[in-house]
């Protein structure tokens, strides 16, 4: 099951504010094969137990921004993941036993039709000393045994996943996160208003130089006007 | 199971690219710590110990994804991914045989038969996956797995180039 991608990461921003986003992501893909899996839905089982250790590793690394619901969190994932990949063993092993019993009578059989040579119909007692007739049982057994385990550990499955929501275990994962993330943004937020206000009072700063600058011109031009007008009406004291 | 390295000096506020390099890092060293030993169906808690470390390392590579280069990533990662496919294998046939034999000690003298031949069948597939797992904890192809993925920490977008 591939990953769903996680938007919005950003290699500048906080390991804290990255991995919260992480965390949702994979908690939110989790959450989103319970119905299924709970349903007994033996792909919805094994896209969950993937998606559960996905959550995990993510809270083993950065787990530590979002205090104890993400180690509670962390220790359920884990727990989710071993009885969900308990169930898939089963899955996987059951078929092989039911194959490798099929593959042995199939072998018998051979074997027996060999022995009975040209004989117009087979003897019955030939296929009571087939080579690995003792073999079938204990494989039968295995195939009951691993079914019936299947069954138990879905039980556990479902007794475990209602716990988990009962007592919020997820919820408070979510809500510790999103928490997080509300934080990020309120941060980044103040340090944007920060920064335009800061810009605002540069710019205020730089039109009040500007404006004490003319004003120093104007009163500059004035004084150079002045002094022309008083050199043009003064006494000619020529000879 | 090995527990997994402290990353030292991790912290929230510290920006993703940096821990990107820390973590994959110190996973990466964890991996190699693993390596002895690993074709030894003796103890095949080898094998498991390198697994999980090969896990955790594609972990934290799938999780800093966007902090190092695509190709370099990429590279990286199919060769983490192609050990821990082999690591899988073996890893899978062990326990499945040690299950197997645990299951038929539990049973009747008479009914062990056919499980003991399912093992048999199993401990082939195991040799085979030691046989295809051998070149990739060689000496020489760790070198030049741990050469790339140095490579991948150090063109972290945290380093300045």
């Amino acid at each position: 099951m591939k990953a769903r991608p996680v938007k919005k990461l950003d290699p500048d921003r906080s390991l804290g504010e990255n991995g919260a986003r992480i965390v949702r992501a994979r908690l939110d893909e989790m959450m989103s094969f319970a119905p299924r899996a709970l349903e007994g839905k033996t792909k919805a089982q094994h896209d969950m137990r993937i998606a559960a250790k996905r959550l995990r590793y993510v809270l083993e690394l950065t787990g530590f921004v979002f205090g104890r619901p993400a180690d509670t969190a962390r220790r359920r994932a884990r727990d989710l993941q071993d009885i969900l990949g308990e169930i898939h063993d089963c899955d996987v092993m059951l078929p092989r036993v039911r194959a490798h019993a099929k593959l042995l009578q199939q072998r018998d059989a051979s074997a027996v039709r060999a022995r009975a040579g040209n004989a117009p119909d087979l003897d019955p007692r030939l296929a009571a000393r087939a080579p690995h007739r003792t073999a079938y049982r204990g494989l039968d057994v295995l195939a009951v045994y691993l079914e019936a385990r299947r069954q138990l550990l879905e039980d556990r499955f479902v007794d475990f996943w209602r716990r988990q929501e009962q007592t919020g275990t997820w919820a408070r994962l979510a809500r510790a996160v999103d928490a997080h993330l509300e934080r990020a943004r309120q941060a980044r937020r103040t340090a944007k208003a920060a920064e335009r206000a800061r810009r605002r009072a540069e710019a205020a700063e730089r039109a009040a130089r500007r404006a004490e600058a003319q004003a120093e011109r104007a009163r500059l031009e004035g004084e150079r006007a002045a002094g022309a007008s008083r050199s043009l009406h003064a006494p000619d004291t020529s000879p | 199971m090995a527990k997994a390295k402290p990353i030292p000096d991790l912290s929230g506020e510290r920006s993703y690219a940096e821990a990107a390099a820390r973590i994959v890092s110190v996973r990466a060293s964890e991996l190699f710590d693993q390596a002895g030993g690993v074709l030894d169906t003796g103890d095949i808690e080898r094998v498991h110990d390198m697994r999980v470390a090969t896990r955790r390392l594609r972990a934290a590579l799938e999780i800093f994804e966007p902090c190092f280069p695509a190709d370099a990533f990429r590279a990286a990662l199919r060769e983490v991914k192609r050990l821990a496919d082999a690591l899988g294998e073996r890893r899978d046939r062990d326990v499945a045989i040690a299950t197997l034999r645990g299951f038929n000690d539990q049973m009747p003298a008479v009914d062990r038969r056919g499980i003991a031949s399912l093992i048999e069948e199993l401990r082939d597939e195991q040799e085979r996956a030691n046989r295809e797992l051998a070149p990739l904890v060689e000496a020489q192809s760790l070198r030049s797995l741990r050469e790339s993925l140095d490579e991948l920490v150090a063109t972290s977008r945290s380093v300045p180039a």
